[in-house]
């Protein structure tokens, strides 16, 4: 198969698990803003105004890494459960191909998400086009990274049960746990830096940046709590992630 | 060139409970174009085998070439001439079977044109028509079977594996696939098929092997196998013998409440006189492929003992 046949066939998989997924399971669609919309609420509800602009940018941040968990969760279930993973790679598609498609068909199921975050955003914070354009970059950063975690945990579970427990712990530890719906700023000073021990906190300090919000009084290090540490930092996490899945991805079991 | 060519394969699956070694120096040849069956009781190593053809599993041991190219170290290549259609697979829950089929094929890098026809034509053949347009997770069970057999026979792949490929189906749309299946076989498509239906082997396949504990005990027609086994003709007893009286003659198992003797023509002739003449009914018949199949596997079984059952 060409270049070509392969992009398209990228976008038959994003058209028919994506777009198909979502117009013949809307619930999925309310599922995934009940959550980030939950945070915001509350954030809303309890504390001071000047937290909400955080709230925000974190359902947008929380909205693309619920992408990996989406991620995990399709493709563990496409292999263990309906062995469609084992039917679509016996064929001239490239595994990659398979892999692209499904982490675009896991962003279409975002996308209502991510553009109710982006108008509520817009709302709330004054916000040039080029720090949208910034916030969008960080976004598209977080989901490359979010769904190759997904796809290289879905390959090492045995059983669907473990996807569940192993699902929660992940994507908990990385959407709620980091500084993602609150500032850096909330985490005493000398111990800012555990924070970036999650690859989500680069990306919430970077698209809080782009959004023009505050940054911590005290930063964690003067190489990570810069701009271009934190950009640094999310490529090599975003490109250490990918590597890893596709390296150890497991078309074949041992 | 043959279509497959496996040497001296092995697996050894380890797990906290133990070792157990799914295929033991396989060696098996497949030619191209043939219609070739797997039979084996579960846990015989039949999967296994297809999985490591199908560049799914990685042997412990050996080597497995289709159509020349080696499935360890070339798999790209192999997969572009491959379709699989997995033990217990179920198709996309969300899609109809039209599209599990158009989809595949565009996936595949087939034209729209190109998928339309041929998903009309499958659907049709495989009875599918009536229910092209409604989604997977409201059709039946054999339903589903048959959207998923649908999409990979629809390939035309140069090799068709088919794991169970009827399973669940009943006996009209079984029939329906059978048709299907030969026509790929006539369209020049190398199938290896594996089932527990042994009158399905017996009419689709022109070459079938029988796995057990990992090892092939046969390989060859189901004529010569039933050939093979000695024993001509099958009688069934409701009452009137006891198991012990019918051991001399041949293989006897109880069956339906009654026993079942597998024998000679001499020996049948023998009994259904004796028969006659105690006025016990008897059911005379041929052996069957099954029969065939139980008595191969049960000696080896005997003799042998295999540990657990594995896929």
């Amino acid at each position: 198969m060409t270049w070509r046949s392969q992009s398209n066939a990228v976008l038959r998989i994003c058209w028919f698990n994506g777009f198909l997924g979502l117009m013949r399971s809307p619930l999925v669609f309310v599922a995934l803003f009940l959550t980030p919309l939950s945070f915001l609420f509350f954030i809303y509800v309890l504390a001071p105004r000047a937290e909400l602009p955080f709230g925000v940018v974190g359902g947008l941040l929380f909205s693309c890494l619920f992408t990996g968990s989406g991620m995990m969760n399709d493709c563990a279930y496409l292999r263990l459960e309906r062995q469609m993973q084992q039917v679509i790679i016996t064929s001239p598609l490239r595994p990659i191909s398979w892999v692209l498609g499904m982490a675009l068909s896991e962003l279409v199921f975002t996308i209502p998400a991510l553009v109710l975050f982006s108008i509520v955003l817009v709302l709330v914070v004054p916000i040039s086009l080029l720090s949208f354009l910034a916030l969008v970059g960080v976004i598209f950063l977080t989901w490359l990274l979010a769904t190759s975690l997904g796809f290289l945990l879905s390959t090492f579970f045995r059983t669907l049960r473990e996807i569940w427990p192993i699902g929660m712990v992940v994507f908990t530890t990385l959407s709620v746990l980091p500084p993602v719906f609150y500032p850096l700023g909330y985490i005493p000073g000398s111990f800012r830096w555990v924070a970036y021990i999650a690859p989500s906190t680069f990306a919430s300090q970077l698209a809080a940046r782009a959004a023009g919000l505050p940054a911590a009084s005290v930063p964690a290090s003067p190489l990570l709590s810069s701009a271009t540490g934190e950009l640094v930092g999310l490529v090599l996490l975003t490109a250490l992630f990918i590597g890893v899945a596709m390296r150890f991805a497991r078309w074949r079991d041992p | 060139m043959d279509a497959l060519l496996a040497k001296s394969l092995s697996k050894t699956y380890h797990a906290r409970q133990g070792t157990v070694k799914a295929l033991d120096n396989v060696d098996m040849v497949i030619r191209k174009g043939q219609l070739f069956g797997f039979l084996g009781r579960n846990g015989a190593g039949k999967t296994t085998f297809i999985k490591i053809a199908a560049g799914l599993l990685l042997p412990t041991f050996g080597s497995m070439e289709l159509f020349g190219i080696d499935v360890l170290r070339q798999p790209r290549e192999v997969r572009e001439r491959i379709a699989i259609v997995p033990q217990e697979g179920k198709p996309f829950y969300h899609l109809t079977p039209r599209e599990h089929i158009e989809e595949y094929l565009r996936v595949r890098g087939r034209a729209a044109e190109a998928a339309k026809s041929i998903a009309d034509d499958l659907l049709q053949a495989m009875g599918l028509e009536a229910y092209s347009h409604i989604p997977a997770m409201l059709l039946s069970g054999g339903l589903q079977q048959r959207t998923l057999v649908a999409m990979v026979l629809a390939t035309g792949a140069d090799f068709l594996f088919l794991d169970e490929p009827t399973l669940g189906m009943d006996p009209f749309a079984r029939r329906q696939v059978w048709d299907v299946i030969r026509r790929a076989g006539r369209n020049g498509s190398t199938v290896l098929i594996t089932t527990h239906y042994l009158d399905e082997a017996e009419q689709l396949t022109e070459e079938l092997a029988v796995i057990e504990g990992g090892h092939v005990l046969y390989k060859g027609s189901a004529e010569s196998l039933k050939s093979k086994v000695r024993r001509e003709v099958r009688l069934h007893f409701d009452r009137g013998f006891t198991s012990k009286e019918l051991e001399s003659f041949g293989e006897v198992y109880s069956e339906r409440g009654g026993l079942t003797l597998m024998t000679t023509r001499v020996h049948a002739e023998e009994l259904t006189r004796a028969a006659l003449e105690r006025g016990i009914a008897v059911n005379v018949g041929p052996v069957t492929l099954e029969e065939a199949f139980l008595t191969l596997v049960g000696k080896s079984i005997e003799e042998d003992e295999p540990g657990g059952a594995w896929a």
